[in-house]
């Protein structure tokens, strides 16, 4: 472990404390750095939403097996063919309460049925949060449980663009039943949430000098008898700001190795026209977080189910969601959607471009070896609304399957994919969600 | 004259260290009080001498005679050493003429009142000490720094929450079908409709107005609800819990807070029954909370106002407690822990301004150059923060500087905020002497009745003005701020401690002997005396006296059954709380009201001792030592024929307990007429109810009584209750020793209290403008 060597040489070096040595060295963003954990290998997991299905035609392979040719959808991941997996025939199967929408969002990623509530949607009955925990929950739970696995978050809930309305179309991610966890979409927020406190103190020491100057103006306009109160606060502050300067110190030397604080560009509202850069700044922060082992599950919410995001961008005024019920005879409303759909999988492959770039801390290879992406989405198509064949299209390494194939699986209940993830990542259940749906266990021919 | 035993000697000077070795605060001789009898006429013996035989060289206090001997008589000798030295040199024309007893009594009244080490801290001329904000001025102070930027609150006396009805499940004008105050939020409509007009399928209703914590801490805001409903608390479009979704399973939410006394919180409640396919669950919802000590209830209608708030701002970190050794809150412990907090505090307080302030002053601000308007912003927020405007420098470093050097408006708030926060500029009050005179009477005005700044626009204005200058400019505006929910929930928090019923969570009583004193009852009867205190204090006469004579008190049907006629309403219908008719047989004040009356009693019986310290250490403000060791009180069982009087008599019948039980007892014998819940009572275990008390003032005059009436009566016009309650209060307010303005403050304030007709109101007012006059 090079790392963990000069961090204490550096320190000797330059004459701290062993209490200030051990203070620094708990700082939970530096625990950290370093290898995999021992025994096992790194393993990150990734949950991408994008909404109201898509365009199956020009989404899935036609062959299956190794030899496939990527659809204009799936263009933009061309680069990492070889490391890819497209998962067709596996349906959600959940029923009960709720439209359409909201179970394939609310029962994507938790695989059991909604409770009875009041919110309605289209013409299905109405209905409230998840019955269950989700899987990226689930599996954050676990590895939280083993302290080789434990992360400082454990798992990070990116959003981009989410509405500010708590409802079951926007909420993909359940910490139990009735536990909806509400994504961060504000990068500024993920940004506090993740370097807040370390931005915090290099904020703090930035200004103790001018304090000191201050302390000293104020000392004189007080009565000689009661100096001595600015007095003792005054040598505190120096002696925090001795401390403080240590710390950043070493802030630094981290930083040349790596593990920078990102800088996010300025003011940056959230607004519709803002989606490509807000998308940008939170896969950067993601890719942040896993250099830094925050966290090594994480979902990344683009909008929501039903979402609406109008990508003028791309030279489209209509939302998304209002497009998606068109018939496929409507030429144009076709086409835009299928450039709608290649817009999210440019995410998927930014995301996945980052990571592969981006070397493993502590250890050989880049966090795409050790990262799977899972893309998905709450419908299989938009206009019929059917959950048969949900989109499933997985990145990277992380899971440990065999990659560079096109898979056919007829018509299995999602849950068994679900299983699959918890059994990759080391922790295989009987069943998860509806027990009803994973009677033949995990999908089989992953590996 | 006989010769004293050196063992003697020795001992009184133990005692004598000791006494001198504890933390004491008293100014003047009146400490002498803490010593035994035997002690204090040994004191005055010496004192007899000392004048006779000493004073011409030494000087009346010790301070010595130039012409004689000049040096102060200080040192560290003890009293057997100084007892030593007297015999056997002093006086110097005469050494044999004071030996023995008197060289002792001699040597003991010296080194008490002025000699030794303890003394002369005791005899310190009182100052005004510097101090940093406490924890409470801080969460006060930012809590204004927000509210600067919003609109005033006006105090209101319309209580509880205005609801709006609509049929169907969204808000639509033309569905309206009602509009009412709604005293509470505890509503079980079950499957019927809430309102006549409105369909049992389908409504939306609106709750809007304010909540007015009276105490400041950490609450639990606790909302029961089986329908959909959103609550925006704190801000309009804050939300603090959103059940926008009813999922089954789910009617139970709570969110922990941190409230500030004294502030009201915007409060929008919206509550949906949706129509639909599937069952419907019946409609319930209430609005609840866990005050600090507390338990759950439903938000009282009192603590309810209707209109319409400015956003309010309460600091969510923890700030470690502040030192209290003094009785009331210094901000003095400088260490790294509290530091720590105000970088957290400034943290915080940078977001909600970059998230919260800056918004609406950006649309509020006219032109278009965004960095500029951010200057001004800040300016303001700087300049409000440290209670004067900024000259050129400060600008630079405070706003400038913070502003160059963070592109990102929102960082470069947050940047601003957390200097400013840490600064000592802001952080110590006492920093403003170059300012003016009207900005620093403003800066007292703010930290003696709100533990705050300066940040309504009225008197930010009176200040560029300059006209609080004189007497009648300050003292009108201390009258208008005295009339603030700030001050008044600091008064109320004074009164409390006067009390010593701050901390109070809760009371119970043996449910054989007392089976309707259940926890609701007792909830009532706390808010009985909550009632009753602000009426007492905040009606037009606000008369103290009333808080120990006033006939009447605040009753429900529940405290009537429980209590009988005496606590039959007044009016036969109106609000769940309301004043029962005027009977002096059945109240006097607080000294006949039950909660505080079943809070000084055990379980089963009553506590004459609990009562008599209650009445000598908070009502007539006089010392007592705490026993010498812990005793158990004699269980009633073990002497089943005697009464509470007599078990009590005979526990402290020895003569070491009488020094202090003698006063202790015989204050809470008067009150044995009230049982252990406060009931009136003529007779227990068949005996007749022995009530005859006595009191010694501290002028000496003996006053006896019989009964809590005859006992009330003294304590409402008693000159030492007058003075301990000006002593605790200006103490809470000002937080500095009344001495450290002028040596007779107290009794100065205290005259007038009695010229005001003794109101509370013109008491803090005195209070307020006396803090004003620092020199």
């Amino acid at each position: 472990m090079p790392n963990q060597t000069s961090r204490r040489d550096f320190l000797a070096k330059a004459g701290f404390s062993a209490a200030a040595m051990n203070l620094m060295m708990n700082l939970p963003s530096l625990r950290a750095v370093g290898a995999p954990a021992a025994g096992g290998k790194m393993q990150r997991l990734v949950f991408i939403f994008s909404p109201n299905g898509v365009i199956p035609a020009h989404f899935w392979p036609e062959q299956s097996g190794d030899s496939f040719e990527l659809k204009r959808i799936l263009q933009p991941l061309r680069e990492f063919k070889s490391r890819m997996l497209t998962l067709h025939g596996v349906c959600n199967r959940i029923k009960g309460d709720g439209d359409g929408h909201m179970r394939g969002i609310g029962c994507l990623l938790t695989g059991i049925e909604l409770f009875p509530g009041d919110v309605q949607g289209g013409s299905d009955t109405p209905a409230g949060w998840s019955k269950g925990i989700s899987v990226d929950q689930h599996i954050k739970n676990k590895l939280q449980a083993n302290p080789q696995t434990q992360t400082r978050f454990g798992s990070l809930e990116f959003g981009v663009m989410v509405p500010e309305r708590a409802d079951t179309w926007t909420r993909l991610s359940y910490a139990g039943p009735n536990q909806p966890v509400a994504p961060i979409d504000n990068p500024y927020q993920m940004f506090d949430k993740l370097y807040g406190q370390s931005k915090n103190k290099e904020l703090f020491a930035s200004v103790l000098d001018d304090l000191v100057v201050e302390f000293k103006r104020a000392e004189k306009m007080l009565a000689v008898e009661d100096q001595h109160i600015l007095q003792e606060h005054l040598a505190m502050v120096r002696d925090l700001e001795k401390g403080l300067k240590a710390e950043i110190e070493f802030a630094k030397m981290r930083s040349s190795a790596g593990h920078a604080i990102p800088k996010l560009p300025p003011n940056v509202d959230e607004q519709n026209d803002n989606i490509p850069q807000i998308s940008r700044m939170q896969m950067d922060l993601m890719v942040n977080s896993f250099v830094a082992d925050f966290a090594r599950v994480a979902t990344f919410q683009i909008t929501n189910s039903v979402g609406q995001p109008k990508m003028r961008w791309l030279g489209i005024d209509e939302g998304h969601h209002e497009l998606s019920h068109e018939p496929d005879s409507h030429e144009s409303a076709y086409e835009k959607l299928i450039k709608i759909n290649t817009w999210y999988c440019e995410q998927v492959a930014y995301l996945a471009k980052r990571l592969a770039e981006t070397p493993e801390p502590g250890g050989g290879g880049s966090l795409l070896d050790n990262t799977t992406i899972v893309w998905t989405n709450e419908l299989g198509k938009g206009n019929s609304h059917t959950r048969d064949n949900i989109p499933f299209v997985l990145v990277g390494n992380g899971l440990g399957f065999k990659m560079g194939r096109a898979l056919e699986f007829g018509k299995v209940p999602h849950n068994r994919l679900l299983m699959s993830f918890c059994e990759a990542l080391g922790y295989p259940e009987k069943s998860f969600g509806n027990p009803d749906f994973c009677a033949d266990g995990s999908l089989t021919g992953l590996s | 004259m006989g010769t004293i035993g050196k063992g003697h000697l020795l001992s009184v000077a133990l005692l004598i260290n000791a006494i001198c070795a504890e933390r004491i605060f008293c100014q003047d001789k009146a400490q002498i009080e803490l010593l035994s009898a035997e002690q204090s006429a040994l004191m005055e013996h010496g004192e007899k001498i000392y004048l006779q035989k000493c004073s011409m060289c030494h000087g009346a206090k010790g301070e010595g005679v130039s012409s004689r001997h000049p040096e102060p008589l200080v040192g560290d000798a003890t009293v057997a050493e100084l007892t030593k030295i007297i015999e056997e040199t002093m006086p110097e024309d005469d050494p044999q003429s004071c030996l023995g007893k008197d060289a002792a009594a001699v040597a003991a009244f010296i080194h008490y009142v002025f000699y030794s080490e303890s003394a002369i801290v005791r005899n310190r001329t009182p100052r005004i000490a510097v101090a940093r904000l406490t924890a409470n001025q801080l969460r006060q102070s930012l809590a204004d720094l927000y509210g600067h930027f919003g609109d005033t609150v006006e105090v209101t006396d319309q209580h509880g929450l205005q609801g709006t009805y609509f049929d169907g499940a969204r808000w639509k004008r033309e569905n309206k079908k009602l509009d009412r105050i709604d005293p509470t939020i505890d509503f079980d409509f079950a499957k019927a409709s809430p309102v006549d007009g409105v369909q049992a399928k389908a409504f939306y209703i609106s709750w809007e107005g304010g909540v007015k914590p009276d105490v400041t801490g950490r609450y639990e805001i606790v909302v029961r609800s089986t329908c959909s409903f959103v609550l925006d608390f704190g801000k309009i479009d804050r939300e603090l819990i959103n059940n926008h979704v009813q999922s089954e399973g789910q009617t139970e939410f709570r969110r922990s807070v941190y409230l500030l006394a004294g502030r009201v919180y915007p409060l929008k409640l919206i509550f949906v029954q949706r129509e639909r396919k599937t069952e419907q669950p019946p409609a319930r919802i209430s609005l609840g909370w866990v005050p600090p000590h507390g338990t759950e209830q439903i938000i009282p209608n009192q603590n309810l106002l209707i209109g319409d708030f400015p956003p309010v701002f309460a600091l969510q970190a923890e700030l470690p407690p502040d030192d209290r050794s003094y009785g009331y809150e210094r901000g003095v412990a400088i260490d790294r822990i509290w530091d720590e907090s105000t970088t957290a505090a400034g943290i915080e307080f940078g977001q909600i301004a970059a998230v919260e302030l800056w918004p609406s002053s950006r649309r509020r601000d006219s032109g278009d150059d965004q960095r500029a308007k951010l200057r001004s912003f800040l300016n303001e927020l700087v300049t409000t923060a440290f209670r004067q405007p900024l000259d050129d420098s400060l600008r630079k470093l405070y706003v400038d500087q913070q502003l160059n050097s963070e592109p990102d408006d929102g960082e470069a708030i947050k940047r601003a905020v957390l200097v400013a926060i840490k600064s000592p500029r802001f952080l110590y009050p006492a920093l403003d002497r170059e300012s003016s005179q009207s900005q620093r009477v403003a800066n007292r005005l703010a930290l003696t009745l709100y533990d705050s700044l300066p940040s309504d626009q009225w008197l930010i204005d009176l200040v560029r003005k300059n006209e609080l200058e004189t007497d009648l400019q300050i003292r009108a505006a201390a009258e208008r701020m005295v009339e603030d929910y700030r001050a008044r929930a600091k008064t109320r928090e004074m009164l409390y401690e006067w009390m010593n019923l701050s901390q109070v969570a809760e009371i119970t009583k043996n449910s054989a002997s007392f089976p309707d004193f259940s926890p609701e009852l007792v909830d009532e009867l706390r808010q009985s005396l909550d009632l009753f205190i602000e009426e007492v204090v905040w009606s037009k006469r606000s008369d103290f006296r009333q808080f120990f004579q006033a006939d009447w008190s605040y009753t429900t049907q529940r405290l009537e059954q429980s209590y009988g006629p005496g606590w039959r309403p007044r009016e036969n219908s109106g609000p769940k709380f309301r004043k029962t008719a005027h009977d002096r047989q059945a109240h006097c004040g607080l000294l006949t009201h039950p909660f505080l009356l079943s809070h000084l009693a055990y379980n089963d019986t009553t506590s004459p001792i609990h009562r008599g310290v209650f009445l000598i250490r908070y009502m007539l403000g006089r010392t007592l030592r705490p026993p010498a060791e812990a005793f158990t009180p004699l269980s009633p069982n073990l002497h089943p024929d005697l009464t509470t009087r007599e078990r009590v008599e005979l526990q402290t019948s020895p003569n070491e307990c009488q020094t202090c039980h003698s006063k202790i007892n015989s204050l809470g014998f008067a009150m044995e007429n009230l049982d252990a819940v406060g009931r009136f009572r003529t007779h227990e275990k068949e005996k007749a109810i022995n009530s005859a008390g006595r009191y010694t003032t501290r002028k000496g005059d003996e006053i006896k009584f019989s009964g809590v009436h005859e006992l009330a009566d003294f304590i409402a016009n008693s000159e030492d209750v007058r003075q301990a309650f000006v002593n605790r209060a200006f103490l809470h307010f000002v937080k500095q020793p009344p001495a450290a303005f002028r040596r007779s403050t107290v009794h100065v304030l205290s005259d007038r209290f009695v010229r005001n007709r003794y109101s509370i109101r013109d008491l803090i007012t005195d209070i307020a403008v006396t803090a004003t006059k620092e020199n």
